[in-house]
């Protein structure tokens, strides 16, 4: 079963377009803060792509507990 | 003088961060590790507390006006500085994945069962977004404001519970049990180590600390311990600790039995609500130090627009790093205990011995 979480990454990649047009002066004013907002938008969409794909990945608590035993 | 924070704020934030973990995890990792006699354990925490707040507070003295970041500059070196920073990122940036999952799971195991987490979590982000845009002060001001009102609630709760305990759950402790005690002692230490947030603000207490804000946190340090010596106390002395060590929440089936003169009863309710807006807190400030962290560490001015991204990486991080209440207790016994003693122990301890040894140096700079 699909949650909300899978669906919830076409609501955070407009809110990240938004911000980024909204916030376009403040983020190009200095070259570091667009290129760390981009890196970061980028990291958030791919996990969020791999959990619409896999939303069933072990976590990294339970893969630590099978490892530790 | 107008400061942006105070020390007094400092207090009454640290105490609300730490309510929540207070009552979910402390009684219960004791109740595993000390058994009946893990309620002395948050005593023998002050041995470590103590002498936190005491090197924090030689930190704010020496260093005046400077927040941790610069003091690491001033006594460890810009490079390494930069590296100790990084690491308190992904520290925090942890800390604030396990908030958001512990909040969910609190929210499903009292009140909502059968919601799912992401719907917590939705709505988590978008309060946390609307308190963040209101400011620092705002969330230092809502937990100045409530705090007092939680602490007369505890006090009424327990007024009505005293009758409720049973001595044969809390007696006899011998000595055999001191060594286990203390041992125990690790899992109130980690949560009263949340202090350590006073050197993230320092450089907004302003230039001179006065004797009376400084007493505030000795303050905060008593008031916590005495908080997780009666809540342990209590939640022992009514559910057992066979039961506790095996819930999740047990100060929250502890409260269920409680009543007031029997006109009002389900206070459990009200212990949901007060985690619920302590994790929220929590999550709020945890926030406020990772935006600082990327400022230190990249050199850059106004950050807040990283937390769009940022909230995307934690909300789809919390699955893939704990999703249920086993996998969140081995996450927080592991590895939350131990990193929390390295970050909020450690590091501070070595910056007070490099403080000492420059302390000359120091005092001619400042």
């Amino acid at each position: 079963m699909k949650g909300t979480g899978v669906n919830m990454i076409y609501i955070f990649s407009f809110t990240i377009i938004y911000t980024l047009i909204k916030q376009r002066d403040r983020l190009l004013r200095e070259k570091k803060n667009l290129v760390l907002y981009l890196l970061l938008s980028m990291m958030g969409i791919a996990l969020g792509v791999v959990y619409m794909i896999n939303p069933y990945l072990p976590s990294l608590s339970l893969l630590m507990e099978k490892y530790m035993k | 003088m107008n400061r942006e924070v105070t020390l007094r704020q400092i207090t009454f934030m640290y105490l609300f961060i730490s309510l929540s973990t207070v009552l979910r995890q402390i009684p219960e990792t004791l109740a595993e590790e000390a058994g009946r006699s893990g309620y002395l354990s948050p005593i023998w925490s002050v041995i470590a507390t103590v002498p936190l707040t005491a090197i924090i507070i030689l930190l704010i003295k020496s260093y005046p006006g400077l927040n941790i970041y610069e003091i690491m500059v001033h006594s460890l070196g810009k490079f390494l500085s930069k590296i100790i920073i990084l690491l308190y990122m992904l520290w925090i940036f942890l800390c604030i994945i396990a908030k958001v999952t512990i909040y969910s799971l609190t929210l499903q195991f009292t009140l909502m069962p059968k919601t799912r987490s992401d719907f917590f979590m939705v709505i988590l982000a978008i309060l946390v977004f609307y308190a963040l845009i209101r400011g620092v002060k705002t969330i230092f001001r809502f937990s100045e404001l409530t705090l007092g009102t939680i602490l007369i609630l505890f006090a009424i709760m327990f007024i009505c519970a005293i009758g409720r305990i049973r001595s044969d759950y809390l007696l006899p402790v011998s000595t055999i049990n001191l060594k286990n005690t203390v041992m125990a002692s690790k899992q109130v230490i980690v949560v009263g180590g949340n202090i350590i947030i006073a050197l993230f603000f320092a450089d907004k207490f302003g230039i001179s600390v006065t004797k009376e804000q400084i007493r505030k946190l000795w303050f905060g340090i008593i008031t916590f311990t005495v908080l997780a010596f009666i809540i342990t106390l209590f939640t022992f002395g009514i559910s057992g600790t066979s039961l506790t060590k095996n819930l999740p929440f047990p100060f929250y089936i502890t409260v269920k039995s409680i009543s007031f003169f029997n006109i009002f009863e389900r206070f459990e309710v009200l212990v949901t609500l007060i985690c619920v807006l302590s994790d929220f807190i929590a999550i709020c400030i945890f926030a406020i130090l990772l935006i600082r962290c990327f400022e230190w560490l990249f050199n850059i001015q106004e950050c807040n627009i990283l937390f769009v991204p940022l909230t995307v990486i934690v909300f789809y991080m919390t699955y893939y790093v704990s999703s249920t209440q086993f996998e969140f207790n081995f996450l927080y016994r592991n590895v939350i205990v131990n990193l929390n003693l390295i970050f909020e122990f450690a590091i501070p301890f070595l910056l007070a011995f490099v403080c000492l040894i420059k302390r000359k140096k120091i005092k001619k700079q400042f």
